[in-house]
């Protein structure tokens, strides 16, 4: 159900945005170099469809990659951050301020330093999807649940891992909500990173569509890039439903 | 074993009027006391300076011979991943597993263990709640408001069961009803306001017991005490 209505979701603002194009286009009496005609559009989606696929699936494996890895960085600075010590509110404070400064500003840094391959994609997308990750988590773990935990601080029972389970299992809606979100990111952070100086995946083909000034090309590449971020995210948070029945019992 | 309040003073942060002015008050013998006053008095927050929750207060509390304070309160949860009567079995020191089982039955909680928290009633709630800090060493249990929601039948059984069960120990029941607590209550410390004095009176309850009956008119009478002493 949160499947479908994801993908109908995207066609209808896909479908929106290509009859704004073509409103501009009969308007304003535009030519197809500037804004294509339909019929332009369906053949260059029939032509390229099979390379811009294989592209975008390349591009969603590194996003994948990277979302599992900022996710594992964020849950453990989180529940390393949500302590009050020292080192936990050196963490919360330097994240805060640390998220402040736009990552993808920085990207040109990584890709002179480790070059145009697999890692620099990788990183960029881990780095873009992160922080929001951890500044969910940061809030969620440093927010005592007074009412369950009182009973197991008073009798000396609190561990870390306990508190960590109590606090994630009472926001469990909030972090998968986050955790489905921050695919968007994810992929928006590895497209930026190909755009950018990458040597592959979707990113790299835009650009090379830019140049040639081929916006059927750049349509067609919207339209594999949305419908493939609605399918993974609307999995995302039918995972994030099936752990939350089997956790909770509801 | 003697609990004894004297002469505590408490503002709550960033507010200059008085919680307590100089309060002092003494329970010498175990059993079933209880706190009593209206909505706003410092109930709550007498129980968490006593069992150490609340801080930045000045006179001295002398819990002779008491090491262990615990305080439970009406609207604490237990997590809902799993049954409660898995909970209880993880929280059940070794060697209490007996009494555990007496308190499920007299709780009447047999027939919810497979049950989650949320699952519940209210009232189911805060035995469960209630149930499990019986199960733990403790020289003086705090109990706000923790037989709330159970109905008045059940609420006796449990409170003279319990009354049976742990005669040495230190309870202190807070609640608002005048008829519970003069009937089952050994001293009654009525907070009347840290504007009073004095702040507190102390009345006898009934302190009613299995094996004893109580009289009706003595029970007026212990009602009339405090309820003169609360207005």
């Amino acid at each position: 159900m949160l499947l479908h209505r994801r993908i109908y979701q995207f066609l209808i603002i896909y479908a929106i945005g290509i009859a704004f194009l073509l409103l501009v286009k009969y308007a304003l009496d535009l030519s197809d170099y500037v804004i294509p005609g339909p019929v332009d559009i369906w053949h260059t989606g029939a032509a390229e469809f099979g390379r811009y696929f294989s592209d975008v699936m390349n591009t969603l494996a590194v996003a994948v990659a990277g979302q599992i890895i900022s996710i594992f960085i964020a849950l453990l600075v989180g529940i390393t951050g949500r302590q009050a010590t020292w080192l936990g509110s050196f963490i919360k404070v330097a994240a805060y301020n640390v998220q402040a400064y736009p990552i993808v500003a920085i990207a040109p840094i990584i890709f002179i330093l480790l070059g145009d391959g697999l890692l620099t994609r990788l990183l960029i997308a881990a780095m873009i999807c992160y922080f929001p990750v951890m500044l969910s988590v940061i809030g969620i773990m440093a927010e005592p649940v007074a009412d369950v935990e009182h009973f197991y601080r008073v009798t000396g029972r609190m561990r870390w891992q306990l508190e960590v389970k109590i606090r994630a299992f009472e926001n469990l809606h909030k972090l998968t909500t986050v955790i489905a979100g921050s695919a968007t990111l994810a992929m928006a952070g590895t497209i930026v990173a190909e755009f950018i100086a990458a040597n592959a995946g979707i990113g790299f083909s835009i650009r090379i569509a830019l140049y040639q000034s081929n916006l059927a090309k750049i349509l067609v590449a919207l339209f594999l890039i949305g419908i493939t971020l609605s399918v993974y995210q609307g999995i995302l948070e039918l995972v994030g439903v099936l752990i939350r029945r089997a956790w909770t019992g509801k | 074993m003697c609990l004894q309040v004297k002469n505590l003073t408490l503002t709550y942060p960033g507010s200059s009027d008085y919680v307590f002015q100089d309060l002092s008050f003494q329970l010498k013998e175990p059993g079933f006391n209880s706190l009593f006053g209206p909505s706003g008095v410092g109930k709550t927050s007498l129980a968490k300076v006593l069992t150490g929750d609340m801080g930045n207060f000045t006179g001295e509390i002398g819990p002779e011979g008491l090491r262990i304070f615990l305080y439970s309160y009406n609207t604490e949860r237990l997590p809902d991943w799993s049954g409660i009567g898995k909970h209880l079995e993880k929280i059940t020191p070794a060697g209490k597993q007996e009494r555990r089982e007496e308190l499920i039955w007299i709780f009447g909680l047999k027939d919810c263990l497979r049950q989650r928290f949320s699952q519940m009633s209210l009232g189911q709630q805060n035995r469960v709640n209630l149930l499990r800090y019986l199960l733990q060493d403790f020289d003086l249990l705090i109990m706000d408001e923790s037989l709330a929601n159970v109905d008045e039948p059940t609420r006796e059984k449990i409170i003279l069961r319990i009354k049976s069960l742990y005669p040495q120990r230190h309870f202190l029941y807070i609640s608002h009803n005048v008829v519970e607590v003069s009937k089952f209550c050994r001293e009654i410390v009525v907070l009347r306001g840290a504007e009073r004095h004095p702040q507190s009176i102390i009345v006898r309850g009934q302190d009613a017991r299995i094996d004893r009956e109580i009289d009706s008119g003595r029970l007026n009478q212990t009602m009339l005490e405090i309820v003169s002493a609360s207005s």
